[in-house]
């Protein structure tokens, strides 16, 4: 099975004019996040595959398939080690 | 007409002193709230994996549902308990709190409060607001080193109008939002009244500090602000200067200054969503606070016209 994520239950986001945070209530920390990582994060109303969440991106942007599969990768990585979000399922 | 913040207490002297309390600060949450007090002994707070999150010597601990907070204060044992979807706090004083009221409404009860008032939609920042001559708004957040109370007490000298120099809640208005201020004496250290170079106040040995009405510093008090201009202030050198930041930057110092948005998840979303509405409705400024501010009665609005 492919590989879903989905945002943590801990996870509040909000956003201003394009730049948004992420706070995770567990860990009490928080992080500013780019617009990409905001269009990414909001793609995760519900749980996607890595495919599914590149295919957002490249909805809001003109960019290549591997600069938005490797940008995507980066920040969900990012994400998993904070906590923000999970990975269920097999690899992507 | 009772009270909107109405204290229940079985023991009078001590229902009138905090009600008394409650009264001057002048809150008008939007719906009735209620502190329910005992005086009696306490069990030792429960000892468990959570840690606590902690203010001075207030500790607050979630529930393990975490739809309860549990408020502990150290000093003298006192504890309040309060459900999410309550809009009552329980709280039991030790008779060493009572004896010890003041600084336990200060250090404690004040917490309580933050905490009781976020079941009205009102949400703690920390923060100062007032008012400019031209009618602006300005919020100034920051820790209580940050020169929030001496720049409040300049400006309120100045015909500036006084919120809060320091306990601030952010409320819905009307597709806006306003803080609305506890009023309360603005509260200065020995630095700050040397700087505002102003006689008078009163003296407020507990906590070291000189206390003013914004009336002594010839300023009107407002219930209410609607900040066009959020300040992140900090303590510099000669020269005062301001810096705009952007809207990540702004999100995050209001995150920084808002900390309770971390606890109580069912309410964390909505506290969250005020900080970033405030965000849009304000410009941001860093600033460094110099002596200069003392000497250049308009130097404030200069750098932030």
């Amino acid at each position: 099975m492919t590989a879903r994520y989905r945002p943590h239950p801990d996870l509040r986001l909000t956003a201003l004019e394009g730049e948004g945070v992420v706070l995770h209530l567990g860990s009490r920390r928080y992080f500013t996040v780019s617009e990409t990582g905001l269009v990414i994060l909001e793609a995760l109303s519900e749980p996607r595959t890595l495919d599914e969440i590149v295919a957002a991106l490249r909805d809001r942007y003109h960019v290549t398939l591997e600069h938005a599969a490797a940008s995507t990768r980066t920040f969900l990585d990012r994400c998993l080690q904070a906590g923000l979000i999970t990975r269920e399922g097999g690899p992507d | 007409m009772s009270p909107p913040i109405r204290v229940v207490c079985a023991e009078p002297p001590l229902q009138s002193a905090l009600q008394n309390w409650l009264d001057e600060g002048r809150l008008t949450p939007p719906c009735p709230l209620t502190l329910q007090i005992e005086v009696g002994p306490l069990a030792p707070p429960a000892q468990d994996a959570t840690v606590p999150f902690r203010q001075g010597a207030v500790a607050i601990r979630p529930g393990a549902d975490r739809r309860s907070l549990t408020i502990d204060w150290e000093t003298a044992p006192a504890r309040a308990q309060l459900l999410t979807a309550s809009p009552c706090a329980r709280v039991t004083l030790s008779a060493a709190a009572v004896e010890r009221l003041e600084e336990c409404q200060r250090s404690f009860l004040l917490a309580v409060l933050v905490f009781l008032l976020r079941r009205a939609g009102w949400h703690h920042v920390h923060g100062a607001s007032t008012v400019d001559r031209t009618g602006r708004g300005w919020l100034l957040a920051g820790n209580s080193q940050a020169g929030k109370s001496t720049t409040t007490a300049l400006l309120a000298s100045r015909g500036w109008r006084v919120g809060t120099d320091d306990i601030a809640f952010l409320a819905p208005a009307d597709g806006r939002v306003a803080v609305h201020g506890f009023r309360s004496r603005i509260a200065l250290r020995p630095g700050g009244l040397e700087l505002l170079a102003r006689a008078g106040g009163v003296p407020l040995p507990e906590r070291g500090k000189t206390g003013f009405w914004p009336e002594d510093l010839g300023a009107e008090w407002v219930s209410q602000v609607e900040p066009e201009i959020l300040v992140f202030p900090s303590i510099g050198e000669e020269r005062t200067g301001a810096k705009a930041l952007g809207p990540g930057e702004t999100l995050a110092q209001l995150v920084r200054w808002s900390a309770w948005v971390m606890l109580e998840p069912e309410l964390a979303q909505e506290h969250l969503e005020l900080l970033a509405a405030l965000g849009r409705q304000a410009r941001a400024y860093q600033v460094r606070l110099g002596r200069d501010l003392f000497e250049n009665p308009n130097l404030m609005d200069e750098l932030i016209p």
